[in-house]
């Protein structure tokens, strides 16, 4: 009985009670994002870059269109995910072709792939990159994939930042 | 509510003031009616200020007029690619050579993609769509049995390893396991099939093939088929002698029909006629029965077998013989077959193809485009063909129903059907065609390049026997969608656009073929040039002429690109000299007589008036100088009259008179004499 009282008396401190603790998150910076930042006036900006995020539905599209985020639909994370994957892929794919963000439409199981290209390369090439592509992603999405392109020969630029 | 008792108001002003003018009739009638007149003038002349408003009449529309206005929306666009292309200006094929070239590309992407699904099955075989879709799903290729046992090799029998299947069967026949007549019946199967070689391998002979039949459209139709084709063709694989399946078939302790059936089948299938044929004598001796795939291949060995027409007619009347006395029923192939055999027999082959057509009906077999096909070439493709209405009667068949792919030759017969027309000169059997490829699932029996070749011919055959305007409204509609011109169809354009005396659409046409790329092709330019400086058109057309003259003449200057310039000749070059001067270009004019000097030609006495006449139009006697000049230093005969007449028409300064007087010529002395004298005059 002795040795448990002096137990109780050695014990480390108590268990910590109410606290104030800090709960930190990695930084959001919603007033920088998607916002190109003004400099001195030879930065080409297309029109997608130029406006921020809060011009969407007012002067801008969106730029991934699916019904997951409608009340009583599921399956937005999953879409944001593919769509990640997508860019990712076509930006790799299109090695500097690329010449504006790309628009995702999904339609039903279709999926939809609109993307603005460069004329760097010659068109039978472009035609064994797009062959590539919609099969490949078919295969990984078990869904039909089309790719829509369409060829400018200079970034179309709307402003300069 | 307000409105209406102040229209009732002035509607009951309007009756007082009437009733006040009635009632002063009498005494103040004159001047009841005056203010009734001013009144009544006012009101006129209110009216005709006023302009006429004439209401128009009302329409009345059709009850289908919008469902009629909405069906003229959805026709084919004239000004598209095809589909497989993406709708891009600079990504749409502009003749057939790139259209090709787009539709192979794609197809090698897909290929590529592909070979990363089979390569690395780990990354695409989640199945997480609902329901699953198997044909995306990587291929389990895999066999899943190992060790050596008559179940490993019927896996790989059945994933179609040929090399494998061979090895395992080795080990097990020196095993000594004993190996069931059917296991080693579908190994012969697999041999024959492929002829002895790695079923990969003809995988990528496949992809090549594949590459040289782009049809994205009827590549389904033709998945089956295309093996099957290859395997007659030439270019498949060759039976080489004491193969896998020779030895194979040797070793077999027993043997059935099956057996014999199948390695006759292989050896038609990969050129090994001869060995087809003893092989089937073997078969009859065991007193086995073949099955009426066995006939329909030695059948189409028969040609080959014999070289005399009547021999090959008597050798598959032997197995048709044959056939009967094994009571084996004949299909649709055994026919075709026969019809084929039949094309390869000369005038035996016209005897007896309508009696084969009718037994096929006798036997209630639906023909199938193939037999028509064959019909035609033993009817019109020939030498010293007796005239014959075959065609008529096909086309009635083809036109009445829709038909489905039952033997590979069955997309050769548009073309020859199209061919046969051509040949007889007849456009309205070829819009009876059109019609029927257009019914139902026909038009899936012609690919890209058999389209092509198809529409070619149809629009050669429209420049040779209709109007210009149904040609021009045809070459609109069907060029560059339906299909791309040859320079074959540029020429009869041509010739059509010249007999119908419509000279000024040369431009377009030119326009034309700059973007299908024929700017080399020396014919085409001669035809052109020659054309467009026949005659003397009015001016904007010259103009117009003389601006594709220049784009000729930079087609045969050094690109500086690794292209070889084309050479001139003495026609292109004088038409376009002729062509600058009518136009009133006298420098251009001139650079190209030069040239005339530099490549060895000689002009003639045509180019060498018009270009004095444009000198003249343009007042330059400097030119006309440098021409007597060149025409002398190139002792053209001609020289004379053209210093003659340079003298007379042309208001010539004393410098410019002395140089003409002492241009000197080879001969003439007498010239020289009096040209003497007229200075010594002056």
């Amino acid at each position: 009985m002795a040795a448990a009282a002096r137990a109780l008396r050695v014990l480390p401190r108590a268990l910590p009670g109410p606290a104030r603790l800090l709960h930190t998150s990695p930084t959001c910076l919603k007033t920088r994002a998607a916002r190109v930042r003004v400099g001195k006036g030879d930065k080409p900006v297309t029109y997608e870059q130029a406006h921020a995020p809060h011009h969407i539905a007012h002067r801008k599209g969106w730029l991934s269109l699916h019904t997951g985020n409608l009340c009583g639909e599921e399956g937005a994370a999953e879409r944001a995910v593919e769509d990640t994957f997508l860019r990712r892929f076509l930006f790799g794919t299109f090695p500097g072709l690329l010449q504006d963000e790309v628009v995702l439409k999904r339609r039903g199981n279709l999926l939809v792939v609109c993307a603005l290209l460069s004329r760097a390369l010659p068109p039978h090439k472009i035609y064994f990159l797009v062959g590539y592509t919609e099969t490949l992603l078919s295969h990984f999405y078990k869904c039909p994939v089309r790719l829509e392109l369409q060829t400018v020969p200079a970034r179309v630029v709307y402003k300069y930042l | 509510m307000a409105a209406g008792r102040a229209g009732a108001g002035c509607w009951q002003r309007a009756l007082w003031l009437s009733r006040r003018c009635r009632l002063q009739a009498g005494p103040e009638s004159y001047r009841c009616s005056s203010s009734s007149t001013a009144l009544g003038k006012a009101v006129d002349s209110s009216e005709v200020t006023e302009e006429e408003i004439v209401l128009p009449r009302r329409k009345t529309w059709n009850k289908l007029a919008v469902l009629q206005t909405l069906a003229s929306t959805v026709n084919r666009d004239p000004t598209a690619a095809h589909y497989m292309f993406q709708d891009d200006p600079f990504l749409m094929p502009r003749n057939a050579a790139n259209s090709r070239l787009y539709s192979l590309s794609k197809e090698s992407g897909r290929n590529a993609a592909k070979y990363i699904v089979k390569n690395f099955p780990q990354y695409f075989d989640k199945t997480f769509a609902e329901p699953n879709v198997p044909c995306l799903m990587p291929e389990t290729l895999t066999p899943q049995t190992e060790g050596v046992s008559e179940e490993a090799l019927k896996e790989r029998i059945k994933l179609r390893r040929v090399k494998e299947s061979v090895d395992i069967f080795d080990q097990l026949v020196q095993a000594g396991t004993p190996l069931s007549l059917e296991t080693t019946n579908s190994l012969l199967d697999l041999l024959c099939f492929y002829g002895d070689e790695e079923s990969t391998s003809e995988n990528e002979e496949e992809a090549k093939k594949d590459l040289e039949e782009p049809g994205v459209n009827a590549s389904e139709e033709k998945a089956p088929k295309r093996q099957f084709q290859r395997g007659l063709q030439s270019s498949g694989p060759r039976w080489r002698d004491n193969n896998h399946a020779e030895r194979i078939f040797k070793i077999m302790p027993e043997r059935n029909a099956h057996s014999y059936c199948t390695m006759i089948r292989g050896m038609v299938k990969h050129g090994a006629f001869a060995k087809a044929y003893d092989m089937y004598i073997d078969l009859l001796n065991e007193r086995h029965k073949a099955d009426v795939h066995t006939f329909n291949a030695l059948i189409r060995a028969a040609p080959i077998l014999k070289e005399k027409f009547t021999e090959r007619w008597e050798l598959t009347k032997e197995f048709l013989t044959h056939m009967a006395q094994q009571e084996v029923q004949p299909n649709l192939l055994t026919f075709n077959a026969v019809l084929k055999a039949l094309r390869r027999c000369g005038g035996v082959g016209r005897s007896m193809a309508l009696l084969v057509v009718k037994e096929m009906e006798a036997l209630d077999i639906e023909p199938s485009l193939a037999t028509y096909d064959h019909l035609l070439s033993i009817f019109y493709r020939g030498v010293d063909l007796p005239p014959s209405g075959i065609i008529s009667e096909v086309l009635d068949e083809v036109e009445k129903r829709s038909f489905t792919p039952q033997d590979p030759d069955d997309a050769n017969f548009f073309s020859t059907a199209m061919q046969v027309c051509c040949d007889l000169k007849d456009i309205k059997l070829a819009y009876r065609l059109n019609k029927g490829m257009e019914k139902g699932d026909n038009w899936k029996f012609l690919d890209m390049d058999r389209l092509n070749g198809y529409w070619s011919k149809f629009f050669s055959l429209l420049c040779m026997m209709e109007q210009i305007e149904v040609v021009l409204k045809w070459y609109k509609e069907m060029s560059p969608s339906l299909f791309y011109p040859t320079p074959k169809n540029i020429l009869d354009l041509l010739q059509a656009l010249d007999a119908a005396n419509q000279l000024e659409v040369i431009p377009a046409v030119w326009e034309d073929v700059k973007q299908l790329g024929f700017t080399r092709r020396q014919e085409l330019l001669e035809e052109f040039l020659s054309l467009m400086s026949r005659d003397q058109h009015p001016d904007e057309i010259q103009l117009a002429f003389a601006k594709c003259a220049e784009d000729i003449k930079a087609a045969h200057e050094p690109a500086g690109r690794e292209q070889v310039p084309l050479e001139w000749t003495g026609s292109t070059l004088g038409n376009v000299v002729v062509l600058f001067s009518r136009a009133g270009r006298t420098q251009d004019a001139w650079n190209m007589m030069e040239l005339f000097q530099q490549t060895n030609r000689i002009p003639t006495d045509k180019v060498m008036n018009e270009f004095l006449n444009c000198a003249k139009q343009t007042n330059c006697p400097e030119e006309s100088i440098k021409l007597v000049k060149l025409a002398a230093s190139l002792g053209l005969p001609s020289s004379h009259r053209l210093k003659s007449r340079t003298e007379e028409e042309f208001e010539l300064s004393e410098i410019q008179k002395k140089t003409l007087e002492s241009i000197k010529w080879d001969g003439d002395s007498s010239d020289s004499d009096s040209s003497d004298s007229d200075s010594d005059r002056e």
